[in-house]
Parts: structure tokens; sequence; C-alpha cells
């Protein structure tokens, strides 16, 4: 690709016009035709929050009708007493806030440690190890599912969230470790230096000096965790056979072939798993934000 | 080794390699123990006939030899590949179009940027869901709107032929996900870039098609990767929502594959399924980047 590289210079010979402003007419139509397109993306994006809780007001007569009601009249508030009634959502929660927390401090421990064994100490065939980790990710999970199902078989952790939990201990969260690193690599090698010469040990270093400057990375990593076991289904749906341990994503799967035409129900189970999800982006936008921008692949 | 210490660090360099191994060994007990021991086994058992309750027995390669003859696994492949090749491009070139029209110093951008990125957030399962209603032929809102301005719903999650293309459509409602990556690097471009130009006398399309584009192309390679990997494993609204139906339609390969392991468990002929998946996607990538030499401009760093 070659880029306009040298017209940078032409901008000092004063033969040429200066910048080509449009007209004003024109730059606001301009405004007004980007701001057009964009409102009616938006509105498409949200028309499907909006139907949802619609929907999940609306007794069935609403339901079922042409053309559709888009403002249920009465607000039919039951469906949510009944829906979490139908499903026990809130053992659900439970199981699915243990399956978040758990991992989150698997991926916390095992990731932060990880990564400073590759952003902050020199050692030989750090790079090719790196390498190799990084490689692992472009195993997709189905490759390994099934010797995975085998072996969490055989140790007679099916059936408990073991198989979800515990390798996140051993840093199965590449994507963490990588984003740590990647933070970690930012921090300057002086304040390292420093405490190395004041006789700090690596590990004194790592848990005093890099741990409290990479929070929040740390948060970051914290946040992605937790809405991927939120989220989460296919992991539950091997290992989990029992009722009693289902995750939200499983109940309210197991909701739809129950109940597949209740709409309002379904509306409404949907819309409170979702709403955690949404509430969280809301109060950490900053926090996604900061994410979305180390995992660019600079550096 | 013992002399491997010398050098301008001093004696510490031996003692800091050992160090790195300790750091990093949560990795490596994970890594050997839940990637490189299945993968190796998945391979193995690809050879088997095995289901678990009784020990696996070696069948060489009878197993891929079936999958030859297995008209599911074509159906399988082929509803994958048509779903990668259409998703893949169509909401990689959306979100990249959003992302240059927030990039265009428009006001509300961090609202657009919310709203665009909302969807991303939602559970699977609550958006399949949600999105099986919005499909419903007889009252579902795309329907009911479709009706309206006289055209008859086309069936979607119902029918063979559309089935396919709903959850390619709905697929799109999470483009917010790849969109804020490209945003995050449009804000990378030198502005002088754009200046100089327009004295040039370039027009919107040309700056797009000679800075922007260039400028951002290793993001576009490292998202269109992740986005084929990931719709290679496409699973869980297929699984929701349509279980692979109808007649087949909506089967795809992981979905496939899950069925064998899971619901019928021939984990020897899923293993040889997961292996062939291992590969065409390796295929994939090492092609993608083979063909990125021409399309990915590296100067800028």
């Amino acid at each position: 690709m070659d880029l306009p590289r040298q017209s940078i210079s032409v901008a000092h010979t004063p033969s040429r016009p200066v910048v080509r402003k449009p007209p004003r007419l024109r730059r606001l139509a301009g405004i007004g035709v980007r701001h057009g397109v964009l409102i009616v993306l938006a509105l498409l994006f949200i028309l499907p929050f909006f139907w949802m809780v619609s929907t999940s007001l609306k007794l069935p007569s609403q339901i079922f009708v042409w053309p559709p009601v888009w403002l249920p009249n009465p607000f039919a508030w039951f469906n949510y007493p009944k829906a979490l009634g139908f499903i026990p959502f809130f053992r659900y929660l439970l199981n699915t806030l243990y399956y978040g927390v758990a991992t989150v401090l698997g991926v916390l421990l095992s990731s932060s440690l990880v990564a400073y064994g590759f952003a902050r100490v020199r050692w030989r065939g750090r790079q090719t190890v790196f390498m190799i980790m990084i490689a692992t990710m472009m195993i997709p999970f189905q490759v390994i599912m099934i010797p995975l199902f085998i072996l969490f078989h055989a140790l007679g952790w099916v059936g408990s969230f073991k198989p979800l939990i515990i390798p996140t201990f051993f840093g199965s969260s590449v994507f963490s470790t990588f984003l740590l690193r990647q933070f970690f690599l930012t921090i300057p090698q002086t304040l390292s230096d420093a405490a190395r010469i004041d006789g700090a040990s690596e590990f004194a270093i790592y848990y005093r000096i890099i741990l409290p400057l990479a929070k929040p990375a740390l948060a970051t990593v914290a946040l992605f965790q937790f809405m991927y076991a939120w989220n989460d289904f296919l992991g539950p749906l091997i290992y989990i056979n029992r009722q009693s341990l289902y995750t939200i994503s499983l109940g309210l799967q197991s909701f739809l072939s129950a109940y597949g035409t209740q709409w309002g129900l379904l509306m409404a189970a949907s819309t409170v798993a979702t709403l955690p999800m949404i509430l969280l982006f809301f109060l950490t936008q900053r926090t996604f934000i900061q994410g979305i921008n180390l995992t660019g692949i600079k550096g | 080794m013992l002399t491997a210490a010398a050098g301008p660090r001093g004696s510490s360099g031996l003692q800091k390699s050992y160090q790195g191994w300790l750091f990093i060994s949560p990795w490596i007990i994970g890594f050997l123990a839940f990637s490189l021991f299945p993968f190796v086994a998945s391979l193995y058992y690809s050879f088997t006939n095995y289901n678990i309750l009784t020990p696996a027995r070696w069948i060489g390669l009878a197993n891929y030899q079936a999958l030859v003859h297995d008209s599911l696994f074509w159906t399988s492949l082929y509803n994958t590949l048509y779903f990668t090749a259409i998703s893949v491009p169509l909401s990689t070139v959306l979100a990249i179009g959003i992302a240059i029209l927030l990039n265009m110093n428009v006001r509300g951008l961090a609202i657009y940027r919310t709203i665009f990125y909302l969807p991303a957030v939602v559970p699977a399962v609550a958006a399949s869901i949600l999105w099986l209603w919005l499909f419903n032929p007889s009252f579902g809102l795309i329907d009911s709107i479709l009706r309206d301005v006289g055209i008859p719903g086309p069936g979607w999650t119902f029918s063979v032929v559309w089935a396919k293309p709903a959850l390619i459509l709905m697929g799109l409602w999470g483009l917010g996900a790849p969109m804020v990556i490209y945003l995050a690097a449009l804000q990378g471009v030198p502005t002088e870039l754009y200046e100089a130009a327009s004295i040039e006398g370039a027009t919107g399309i040309h700056k797009i098609r000679y800075i922007t584009l260039p400028f951002i192309s290793p993001v576009i390679l490292f998202n269109t990767i992740l986005g084929i990997i990931g719709s290679f494993q496409y699973f869980t609204q297929a699984y929701v929502m349509t279980s692979g139906g109808p007649s087949n339609s909506t089967l795809f390969y992981s979905l496939y594959m899950y069925q064998q392991a899971f619901q019928f468990l021939h984990m020897g002929y899923a293993s040889a399924m997961a292996w062939i998946l291992f590969i065409l996607i390796l295929l994939a990538t090492l092609l993608i980047f083979r063909s990125s030499a021409r399309w990915v401009y590296y100067g800028g760093e």
C-alpha cells in the first residue's frame, strides 16, 4: 500500500489552494445524513431490547395479535414473579455467581503470576514459551473438549463446577494472561530495578509493586471473565447434569424447552438474565473501554 | 549451564531463569494437563471406537472413512462454510462502516457506541430466545412489520432456506464487539494524513480507501481470523433456537460434533471431527495470513 507520504510538504507551497472547505450548507447536509443513518441504525439495535421488555409486560391476549401492540396496556407485571417461580431463579443465580466469582479468582491469581513471568522477568526461552502460549489460543475448544470430558469424567468431576473452575487456577485463560502481560509491559522497568537494589525478592516486587499498579488491568480481566462465565453455555451444558446446579443460561434453555410458546414469561426470564450484564456494563464502561484498548495488537 | 550467568547482568542470570519458570509454572501445569494432553489424546481417540463406558478400541482410520460417507457430516460442513462465508465479511464491512461513521467527529459518540455495543453483552441464550420470538412467523415483530408493507414473511427459523440467513441476521446484532475494536483502531490514525490528503484534493472515499483502511488493516486481519474461528465454533444459538432444524438446515459443524459426542457417545467419531475442524481452521488461518502480505499494511509501527 502506498500512502501519500510526501503530501505534507505540499502544504507549504502557496500556489496550491488552501484546504478545500466544503460550503456550509453541504457540510450541514453531511452531518444530517450521518446522524440520520446512525439514528436509524441505533433504533434497529435498540428495537429487540424494547420488544423483549414490552413482551415481558404483556398478557397473552396482547402478544398473539396483529398488528402488534407496542406498549402493553395494562402492564402485566405478574409475568416476572410467575417466570421466576417456574424456574428456581434464585438457585440458578447463586450457581452462576459461584461459577463467576470462583473463576475470576482463579484467573486473577494464576494469570497475573504467569503474566509477570512473561513481562517482568528475563529468562532464556521466554519468547519461545510465550509464542507457544499464544499459539494455544488458536486451538478451538471443540478440539480438546472430548478428551477433557473423558479426563474430568475419570477424575469424577463431571456433575460439578470443578471442570469449569479448576483449570482457571492454572492459567487456562490465555486471553487474560495476554492482556495482563500487555499491561505489565507498560510499567516502567526502573520501579522493579529500584526494588531489586533494595533487596526485594521477585515475588515481593510482583505482589507489592506490580499488582497494586495493575489494578485497572486486573479489574478489566475480572470483568471479562465474569461476563464470560455468566454467558457461558457449552461448558455448563457438558459438565452440569443436575438441575440444582444449573446456571442461568442452562435454566433459561430448559425453560424454553418446557414452555416454548409462553412468550410473556420467556421474555420476562430473558430480561432478568440480561439485566445484570447491562447494569454491569454501564457501571464499568471505563474499565471496558480500557480492556478493548489493551487488546489492541500493538507491541 | 553454570557459566550462563556470566555477562553484564552478573550472577543473577541463572536465578532469574529459574524464577521465570516458577512464575509461569501454573500455566505450564495447566498447559500440559488441560491443553497438550487433550490435544494429543483427541488425535488418539479419533482412531478408536470409544463410548466412555467400555475401553477404547483401536480401529485405525475407520472413523475418518465413515465420515467421508456420512451425509450429515457434509451437510454440517456446508452449513458452517455457508454461515462463515456470509456472516464474517458482512459483519466486518458493517462494523467498519459504522466505526468510520462514528469516527467522523459526530456528536453523541459515547451514546451511539454504547447502543451498538449493548447487544454484545446479552447472554447468548437470552438473545437466542429473544430472536426466536422476533422471528416467530405468526406473531413475531419482524414478520408483523413485513406484513405491514405487504411482504409475506419467509418463516425464518421454520424455513429450510431462511433459517441460516435468520441466524446470520441475528449475529449482526452483536457486531458492536468488533466495531468498538475498529473504532479504537481508527482513533489511532494520525489526523495529519487526512489533512494532507484534503489539501491534495482527496475525496472522502479516497481517504477511506488509501488512508483509513490500510492503517487499520492489521486490526481487520486480527478480527477476521477471530471471526472465522468463532463461526467454525458456532454452537449455542443453533442448539437453543433450532437444534439443527428444520431438515438439518442449521446443523452446524460444532453442533453435529456435540451430538455425536454427548448424545450418541461416539467419542472416537467426534474426535475425528474435532481434528478435521482443527485442520480446517489452521488452513483457513494460514490462507488468510498468506494473503495478508498483499493487503495488510504494517508501516505504522
